[in-house]
């Protein structure tokens, strides 16, 4: 059963192509990495896909559902069932933790007494219980992210999207939540499309592995085929 | 889906009001008698009155902003770049001339220079002459609008130089002295600031009407007025309206070329709030000092004579027997103009900054034309577009003196909208976005609360800028609705001094008070900085 099928998309920016020609399927409960220098179309991938820029070609599904057809888009994001995770985490820093994941449940329409018993048991699943009523900037950089995390996570989306959510952490830190993130994804088993830099991130993160370059795919595959990949000397 | 249509609404409310009343007015210029002519123009262009206006409107705004750039400048850089003593308050009064109506200005001058000023009662009649023959005329109109619009460039170049990457001069100062880095990086960086603000103070002296007209200096401004109101001449007065607008259009041009782009790439240098600061070492003291004199003899001087003029308890009664309700009526039209600036702004400054609609860039330069056009051009379409039987619940009422405060002042509140957009990540609402919240929604949980500093400072500065206006207020108040700024001119005439100076006093008072009431109650709940 395929989440997430990218249709010949091609993304331009003043005439500068940042994606191209992107086609791929992602089956349900994969975890998927888009690896790639900067500048490389991999974040424009995971914003297409969440609809906050429309394609100028292609055409996006998700879990069976068209969004994108011939470059329009059909679907608002708010409308997609999707989760993200923001590179600068976007947590609302009006709102405490509890604020962050109730705003969603409210948008959606569910009640309160379900809302109280939804956010308690993300809370707990995150273990960020006793940081319920701490504002964003009253957390430390984990506890932020594990935040993100719950908030991405409490509507059940069809697929979670993550956007370089590490890269400003210490590699300590960096490290735990990598784990963290993994445990989370066989415990509840949603779709993962994360989008990095880093190698070894994306090597242990994900369970396949696309390379981008120059707004293509440069190469695609489970991690151990790309782990060699990079070992291979450069081809002149 | 309500973003679009809450945003072509705005789009369509800001036609009517802002851009109908200008076509209105440009197409009875080439009409008379319902039929296409360029009379109005050939009278205008024949007429040497006309071009000496011209003449004397540009030669006021030139040397206004030229004196405002001279002092204006080097006064930014020492409030903000120095140890200084006493810089905060030094901003603080410098800028009190700006938030208040530039003719109470002119009067309190006038009680310094005039034949019955200060320097008469010390230097006798011979003295006053001259010095009152220095007031009306010329000079005297570029000093009072000089101490009136000087904060504009003192506060943008106070601003411009706190978004420069202090890197750049440490950078400098490795290899030369405080006055070489200022002369070789720091300046030319805010240079586009500062051209930005003597473009500003410009276009405001060139639609001033009220210290020309106290002051007896005939402007272009002064002249479409008094064809409109005094001979109903309409046609002479939209024709010599249009030469002003041409100008105001060249100048908004030449800051979309020119200014913006540099604008925004010293604003992309910034680093923070950080500023490296200058040691004045042992000459501190004698700037503060210097810089006390200036704003002695600027500022506190003068609007102390004002207030010593009004001293009588008979003028301050009569003053509110005469213009009490005039004064009720300002608080109430500036509160109610505020508000809806805020939001006409609001939603056209979140328009302009997400480029939501394809003609976000028609909006931004139409608000800010709006902004730049002087209030009396403003006036005249309103009056010609609603001016109709079927539209007197707009013509007959206060609603078109609201209606003139949103054509004018919406860029303000748009401007500042913009600002404090530019400082919320996208990933925020992006953030909302995700989770399944609609756009209005977003708009009032997310958007509206992470901007609310800037929503109160622009509630704030319409506030002002509306209770202080006149321009277009004088020619659009209904029978029985003139504001408190309009009573007093009126007044001005030939009421008695001490009766003015009391009327301009309670308007500086309900300028100030309710804004210094309002920044206490704000800071106070952690509102404004």
């Amino acid at each position: 059963m395929k989440s997430i099928v990218f249709k010949s998309i091609s993304k331009l920016y003043a005439g500068k192509p940042a994606v191209l020609e992107f086609s791929l399927e992602i089956p349900r409960g994969q975890r998927l990495v888009i690896l790639g220098p900067s500048g490389c179309g991999k974040t424009t991938v995971l914003r297409l896909l969440a609809g906050f820029i429309t394609p100028d070609k292609g055409s996006i599904e998700i879990g069976g559902q068209v969004v994108v057809k011939d470059g329009k888009n059909l679907k608002e994001p708010e409308e997609r069932q999707l989760g993200m995770v923001f590179q600068d985490l976007a947590l609302w820093p009006h709102l405490t933790a509890k604020g962050n994941l109730e705003f969603g449940l409210k948008a959606q329409g569910v009640p309160a007494s379900k809302r109280k018993q939804e956010i308690a048991d993300v809370l707990r699943l995150m273990h960020i219980e006793k940081y319920a009523n701490a504002k964003p900037s009253q957390l430390s950089g984990g506890q932020q992210q594990r935040v993100a995390l719950a908030r991405a996570l409490i509507l059940k989306p069809k697929a979670l999207l993550m956007d370089e959510p590490l890269s400003s952490l210490d590699l300590e830190l960096s490290l735990k939540l990598r784990k963290e993130i993994l445990r989370l994804q066989k415990e509840i088993g949603f779709t993962l499309l994360y989008v990095t830099h880093n190698r070894e991130e994306a090597f242990e993160i994900g369970s396949r592995v696309v390379v981008m370059s120059h707004g293509k795919i440069e190469r695609i595959g489970p991690v151990d085929h790309i782990r060699q990949y990079f070992k291979q000397p450069p081809q002149f | 889906m309500a973003k679009k249509p809450v945003l072509i609404s705005i789009v369509v409310v800001l036609a009517v009001i802002g851009l109908l009343p200008l076509l209105v007015m440009f197409l009875r210029s080439v009409t008379v008698e319902g039929h296409f002519s360029f009379a109005a123009y050939e009278g205008l262009l024949a007429s040497k009155n006309k071009w000496i206006l011209l003449k004397h409107s540009l030669t006021l705004s030139f040397l206004t902003t030229l004196f405002c750039a001279i002092i204006g400048v080097p006064l930014g850089i020492l409030l903000a770049k120095t140890d200084m003593p006493f810089r905060g308050i030094f901003v603080v009064i410098f800028t009190i001339p700006l938030l208040i109506a530039p003719y109470i200005m002119a009067v309190s001058w006038f009680n310094l220079l005039g034949r019955e000023g200060l320097l008469a009662r010390f230097w006798g009649e011979r003295t006053a002459a001259v010095t009152s023959e220095f007031l009306f005329g010329l000079p005297g109109c570029v000093l009072v609008l000089f101490s009136t619009y000087m904060p504009v460039v003192m506060l943008l170049t106070i601003t411009f130089l706190k978004t420069i990457n202090p890197r750049l001069e440490e950078a400098g100062k490795i290899v030369s002295g405080w006055p070489g880095v200022l002369k070789g990086i720091t300046i030319p960086l805010i240079m586009p600031g500062i051209l930005l603000s003597c473009l500003l103070v410009f276009l405001l002296t060139l639609g001033e009407f009220g210290v020309p007209m106290f002051l007896r200096y005939n402007v272009f401004p002064v002249e479409t007025f008094t064809q409109f109101s005094a001979f109903y001449d309409f046609g002479a007065a939209t024709a010599g309206a249009i030469p002003l607008a041409l100008i105001t259009a060249l100048a908004i041009l030449f800051e979309r070329i020119f200014l913006r782009k540099k604008t925004y790439q010293v604003k992309l240098a910034s680093e923070g709030n950080r500023t490296i600061v200058i040691c004045l070492g042992r000459f501190r003291k004698w700037f503060a000092i210097s810089v006390g004199i200036l704003c002695f003899f600027m500022v506190i001087l003068p609007l102390l004579l004002l207030v010593l003029q009004s001293m009588s308890f008979n003028a301050y009664a009569r003053g509110v027997d005469l213009a009490g309700d005039s004064l009720i009526r300002s608080l109430s039209y500036a509160a109610i103009g505020a508000s809806m600036l805020i939001a006409i702004g609001f939603f056209c400054g979140y328009l302009i900054h997400n480029r939501s609609l394809f003609l976000w860039r028609s909006m931004d330069s139409l608000t800010v034309f709006l902004f730049a056009l002087p209030g009396t051009l403003i006036g005249i379409g309103l009056v010609l577009l609603w001016n109709r039987p079927a539209t007197n619940f707009v013509y007959a009422t206060p609603i078109i003196i609201i209606f003139g405060y949103i054509a004018q002042y919406t860029a303000l509140t748009s401007r500042v909208t913009v600002s404090m957009l530019t400082q919320i990540p996208a990933s925020m609402e992006e953030a909302a976005q995700i989770v399944g919240a609609g756009w209005l929604r977003r708009i009032g949980s997310i958007v509206c609360p992470l901007a609310k500093r800037g929503l109160v400072a622009g509630w704030l500065i319409a506030y002002i800028f509306c209770l202080r206006d006149m321009g277009i207020s004088m020619l659009v108040y209904p029978p029985g609705h003139d504001t408190l700024p309009v009573r007093t001119f009126t007044l001005m005439a030939n009421g008695p001094a001490d009766l003015i100076a009391a009327l301009c006093v309670i308007m500086v008072l309900a300028t100030l008070l309710p804004l210094g009431i309002l920044t206490v109650v704000f800071r106070s709940r952690g509102l404004t900085e």
